[in-house]
């Protein structure tokens, strides 16, 4: 005689019916082994739903995990990706506009994000942020070195030495004659003839 | 016709040592002036220490002071410096009339400055006329600074000459003077380094000695007359004491100077941006004078180029590289020097500067300058 093997556990679980379900029980009638397996599983299977009732909480986490991970998830928009490229979805689309649904035009609704996500996330703001600051305060060091530097901005008027004069006094105070001067124009601090 | 030429000839590294020095001054023919020679060639003597022939030779030097002032003359005044970056030769046409006014015109092609000739008077005997630097003033110095030695007879220009020599306290000749036997006019001069070679020489030649009632403008040829109203606006020669006196209003008057150089003269002028101060130093060989102005430099200066000496920024002049300007705490220093390069060294780092400009010092000055242009009511 054969006992019930896997159409055992099937019983157990109420998932047979009509001839399978009378062979069944007619075979438990004559079987003691297979009578006390069967026991032993409706033990166990109501042990198990004692525990799943026991841990409400974990279910509750567990069921929104698998939500996140399924489609349709939420994804920050990319600026760059805020124009309508045919053939391309953007990702913020309804899950029943995912690809497999052909090549459509979304419309301009569809490419905003939704009212509760934030434009720019905190860390990339934060970047671009410390960027800006940098590139400020780069540009106006840069600006004061360049704009520091002529010397001093000592008072008195800007002097061109009139050379010209000075080696002719130069060549009247020591006995000598003077040497040409540099070749630049007559200066006009020179003194009045 | 008058001669006017300006040679400005590269002669990289070209120092001519006392003996090329001497062949080509070859007026010196006396045999005393040989025997000189030869000392100088030798590069290291003695000093002189003849008493009455040092005395002989300041008597000479004055007389020739004396002669570059009383005498009317006219010539070529060629001179020649010597440096480690070249040489450069300057020709001059000279006309002077006894106690009165000197007419020099110096032509280099190309510059504006030297086609007009400059004129200058001594009708007091108060400005230090002379002819190759020999001056009353500069003959002082000469003596307190040098041993003086007369060394012989020789020849320049195909005129007789007395030599009178100037030897340095080591033993080295510093200078050689060829004085015109029959009127004292200097006709040449040699200034030697402490190394023996010729850094300088002024040689006078076509001599002649016109009438002493000649005015220059007429002795002279029409392209080199000029106006006594293109003298310079010059005072006279301020005494030494008023010259230090200007220390207590703001101007650096040091009474010495690196090498030996002593504050012998200075004068004033009035120019457009305020007062002009002359101050000449020298030891009787070597000349210097320093002008200074308040004020302060443009960013550029044509007809100069930036350099550095002793760690000091410095304009110098092309091509002869014998002016240097900068400014200083709020005073423009410009020197114009006939010196060796070491002594012109040494005077440029002994006068004030400006420091270097640190990192945040340059900082805080450009950001000062941004906020006042930014600042609408400024």
């Amino acid at each position: 005689m054969s006992h019930l093997g896997d159409r055992l556990s099937a019983l157990v679980d109420g998932e047979l019916d009509g001839a399978e379900l009378d062979r069944a029980h007619a075979h438990l009638a004559g079987c003691e082994p297979c009578r006390a397996e069967a026991a032993e599983l409706r033990a166990l299977k109501q042990k198990l739903r004692g525990l799943v009732d026991g841990a409400p909480a974990e279910a509750a986490m567990t069921r929104r995990l698998i939500a996140m991970t399924g489609p349709g998830g939420p994804m920050p928009p990319r600026r760059r990706l805020l124009r309508v490229v045919p053939g391309r979805r953007p990702t913020a689309a309804p899950a029943s506009s995912r690809p497999g649904s052909g090549p459509t035009l979304n419309p301009p609704t569809a490419l905003k994000p939704p009212k509760t996500l934030k434009p720019w996330p905190s860390g990339r703001r934060r970047r671009y942020l410390v960027l800006g600051t940098v590139s400020l305060v780069v540009g106006l060091g840069t600006a004061a070195f360049t704009v520091g530097g002529g010397g001093d901005a000592a008072p008195g008027p800007r002097i061109t030495p009139p050379v010209e004069m000075y080696s002719v006094e130069h060549a009247i105070t020591t006995g000598e004659v003077p040497f040409p001067a540099p070749s630049a124009g007559p200066s006009s601090d020179a003194p009045p003839p | 016709m008058v001669l006017v030429a300006v040679l400005v000839v590269a002669v990289p590294g070209l120092l001519v040592s006392a003996c090329g020095g001497q062949s080509g001054s070859g007026a010196a023919g006396g045999g005393d002036a040989v025997t000189a020679v030869g000392r100088a060639a030798s590069g290291r003597a003695a000093p002189p220490s003849r008493r009455p022939e040092a005395i002989r030779a300041v008597r000479l030097l004055s007389q020739a002071a004396q002669a570059a002032i009383v005498t009317s003359y006219q010539g070529q005044e060629v001179v020649t410096r010597w440096s480690e970056s070249g040489g450069s030769v300057l020709v001059s046409s000279i006309w002077h009339v006894s106690g009165g006014q000197t007419v020099t015109k110096t032509m280099d092609a190309g510059a504006s400055f030297s086609s007009q000739p400059y004129l200058s008077s001594d009708s007091d005997s108060q400005s230090p006329e002379g002819v190759l630097g020999v001056t009353a003033p500069l003959v002082q110095l000469l003596e307190s600074h040098y041993v003086v030695s007369y060394a012989g007879t020789g020849s320049a220009d195909n005129r007789t000459a007395q030599v009178v020599e100037a030897w340095r306290g080591d033993g080295s000749i510093a200078a050689r003077f060829w004085l015109d036997d029959a009127t004292r006019l200097p006709l040449e001069r040699v200034v030697f380094d402490k190394a023996s070679h010729v850094i300088g020489q002024d040689v006078f030649i076509d001599v002649s000695f016109a009438n002493p009632g000649a005015s220059p403008q007429q002795t002279a040829p029409a392209t080199a007359r000029v106006s006594a109203g293109q003298q310079g606006p010059w005072t006279d020669p301020l005494p030494r004491h008023e010259l230090l006196a200007l220390r207590a209003r703001g101007w650096q008057v040091p009474s010495e100077l690196p090498g030996g150089l002593s504050l012998f003269t200075g004068a004033s002028t009035q120019a457009g941006t305020g007062t002009v101060l002359d101050l000449g130093y020298s030891d009787g060989l070597s000349m210097v004078s320093v002008f200074e102005q308040h004020g302060k430099l443009p960013a550029t200066l044509p007809g100069w180029r930036k350099t550095k000496i002793n760690g000091h920024v410095v304009f110098v002049s092309d091509p002869d590289q014998r002016s240097l300007t900068w400014s200083g705490r709020g005073t423009v220093y410009t020197v114009v020097a006939d010196a060796p390069a070491q002594t012109v060294d040494a005077v440029v780092g002994a006068l004030p500067h400006d420091g270097p400009t640190g990192f945040w010092k340059r900082m805080s000055r450009g950001i000062n300058r941004l906020a006042s242009w930014a600042n609408p009511f400024h």
